[in-house]
């Protein structure tokens, strides 16, 4: 709590970080080796159950020109990219507010939280087929499919944030006179929030893993796509390619959301 | 002018489904401009009669009334300084000193004076911009209640908050407080656990008593402190002083019946 022991154990962790890394790399350098090792020199592993890093780098080159699955690389990176992050914002942009009116009106929530404990224990998996009925294999069947399962994570940890305000920091705010307004804005927001981004950071979860599953049912585009056409064409490498580009995808949309959320919750660390 | 009248106030809560009377009908009057310490046994409802006054608890029959108007929720001209400091995480020092002093429409101009002039008067210059993590627990404390005077109120309400600090800060903080009362004097309802700290801060000291929670004993402190000019020495030194440790024998003293009353 104090300044002092912040600052130092502050001072330890960045003392630390070079060799971290280092012994990081150290892995990745180990693993590639046996990989290699494994399907290559030693030819343990059948290339049709597993690809060799030449196969794969092989794979990469191809999704990077003449494309694979209909499209290059930046053709379904794209897709899958826009499905997911629009799918993402308009859950966080209905399940935010309706999780925050839930938490702080006992009424909204008498009203609201019946349809919801009927809705919550569907997987979101199990809405696609009723998606693609009601609106075919496109965009906006994905996006609904999205949306359901991203929405859920949003709603609920907004609410467990605002419902678990703390109340001193509230009657402190009403003893120095807040209004409705800035009791809201400047204690039930900021006090939420580290809750309510545990929310967002789910629904981005939610939101790739069903984006694949989606795709993999049906799509003309996409990682999923991908996925699909190479399982059928017994193409190991092309498989591999994709899930390592899905990774890397939703480990940089995770990032960035963390860089939102450090900026917002700077207090934490302090400027 | 911000006296504060006690009616009749009794408190009852429903403790698992049995009533259990917190404070049983008490009368009591607290002058303006009057340090009033309050202590007692827990269990007493001592927190309770305090949140009364705050608007944030309400009496079950009577009524509390400040300045002549009966209280029915939380105001600024009744401003709460929290055992826990309550201070916003979320704000800097500069932030948690005016946010009350916002609610009353202060200009920025305003603002900057006072942030300036409670600082200097802490010790805390150059610390506007720190949040609360970043300071100890005195200081936090500090900010505190600089948040609560700054908004100007008629009544200040004090929930022990000096109980969370180390015994030197508490001793440093005491004098402090002794000195801002001096400098800006308030209707005072100060909380506390210690003895000692309730006879060197007030003007009266309540003594109260628990099951049900009422007022046992109304001490006078005023007269004896000005007549041995307490104000003229160190604290350790009033402490010492025969005309202390007389009046703070004679609270123990109830207090220690209070506490073996139900045994």
């Amino acid at each position: 709590m104090v300044a002092t022991t912040e600052s130092s154990s502050a001072g330890r962790r960045r003392l630390r970080l070079p060799r971290q890394l280092l012994i990081g790399l150290a892995t990745v350098v180990v693993m590639l080796a046996i990989w290699y090792m494994l399907t290559t020199s030693l030819g343990v592993i059948d290339p049709n159950r597993f690809p060799s890093p030449g196969q794969f780098f092989a794979a990469l080159e191809q999704m990077m020109t003449t494309g694979y699955a209909g499209g290059n690389l930046i053709d379904h990176l794209l897709r899958s990219l826009v499905l997911v992050v629009s799918g993402f914002l308009v859950a966080v942009a209905v399940g935010v507010p309706l999780g925050f009116v839930m938490g702080y009106d006992k009424r909204a929530e008498a009203f609201f939280n019946p349809i919801f404990l009927l809705l919550r224990p569907i997987p979101p998996l199990a809405w696609i087929p009723l998606a693609i009925v009601w609106l075919g294999i496109t965009d906006a069947s994905k996006m609904l499919v999205i949306f359901v399962s991203a929405f859920v994570p949003s709603v609920i940890n907004t609410f467990t944030g605002v419902r678990n305000v703390n109340r001193t920091l509230v009657e402190a705010a009403q003893v120095h006179g807040a209004t409705r307004g800035r009791l809201i804005r400047e204690v039930y927001v900021p006090d939420a929030l580290p809750l309510i981004f545990t929310g967002l950071r789910l629904s981005l979860q939610a939101a790739w893993t069903t984006l694949v599953a989606a795709e993999l049912v049906g799509a003309f585009l996409g990682l999923g796509r991908v996925l699909s056409t190479a399982y059928r064409d017994i193409n190991t490498a092309m498989i591999l390619l994709a899930m390592v580009v899905i990774a890397i995808a939703g480990a940089l949309t995770t990032q960035a959301l963390g860089i939102v959320e450090r900026r917002l919750i700077k207090w934490r660390t302090g400027p | 002018m911000s006296d504060i009248h006690f009616e009749g106030v009794t408190k009852v809560f429903s403790r698992g489904g049995r009533p259990f009377t917190a404070i049983d009908g008490i009368d009591f009057h607290v002058a303006d401009k009057q340090f009033i310490s309050v202590v007692g046994p827990s269990g007493c409802g001592k927190t309770t009669l305090m949140r009364m006054v705050a608007g944030l608890d309400h009496p079950t029959a009577g009524s509390v009334a400040v300045a002549g108007r009966e209280v029915t929720g939380p105001g600024p001209e009744r401003a709460v300084v929290f055992q826990q400091f309550a201070l916003f995480p979320w704000k800097t020092v500069y932030d948690n000193i005016t946010f009350g002093m916002r609610s009353k429409g202060a200009s920025r101009a305003e603002r900057d004076e006072a942030v300036a002039y409670y600082l200097k008067l802490m010790k805390m210059e150059g610390t506007e911009d720190s949040y609360p993590h970043q300071l100890s627990g005195g200081m936090q404390q500090r900010v505190a209640i600089a948040r609560s005077y700054a908004i100007d109120p008629g009544v200040l309400l004090m929930d022990e908050p000096f109980g969370a600090l180390d015994a030197q800060t508490r001793t440093i903080m005491q004098e402090e407080l002794v000195r801002l009362a001096r400098v800006n004097p308030r209707t005072v309802l100060f909380i506390t656990h210690s003895v000692e700290e309730a006879v060197y801060l007030a003007d009266r000291v309540i003594v109260m008593g628990r099951n049900p929670g009422r007022i046992r004993e109304v001490i006078d402190v005023a007269q004896t402190r000005d007549a041995e000019a307490w104000a003229d020495h160190p604290i350790d030194d009033v402490m010492e002083m025969p005309s202390f440790t007389h009046l703070r024998g004679q609270v123990w003293r109830l207090l220690r019946e209070e506490m073996g009353s139900d045994r």
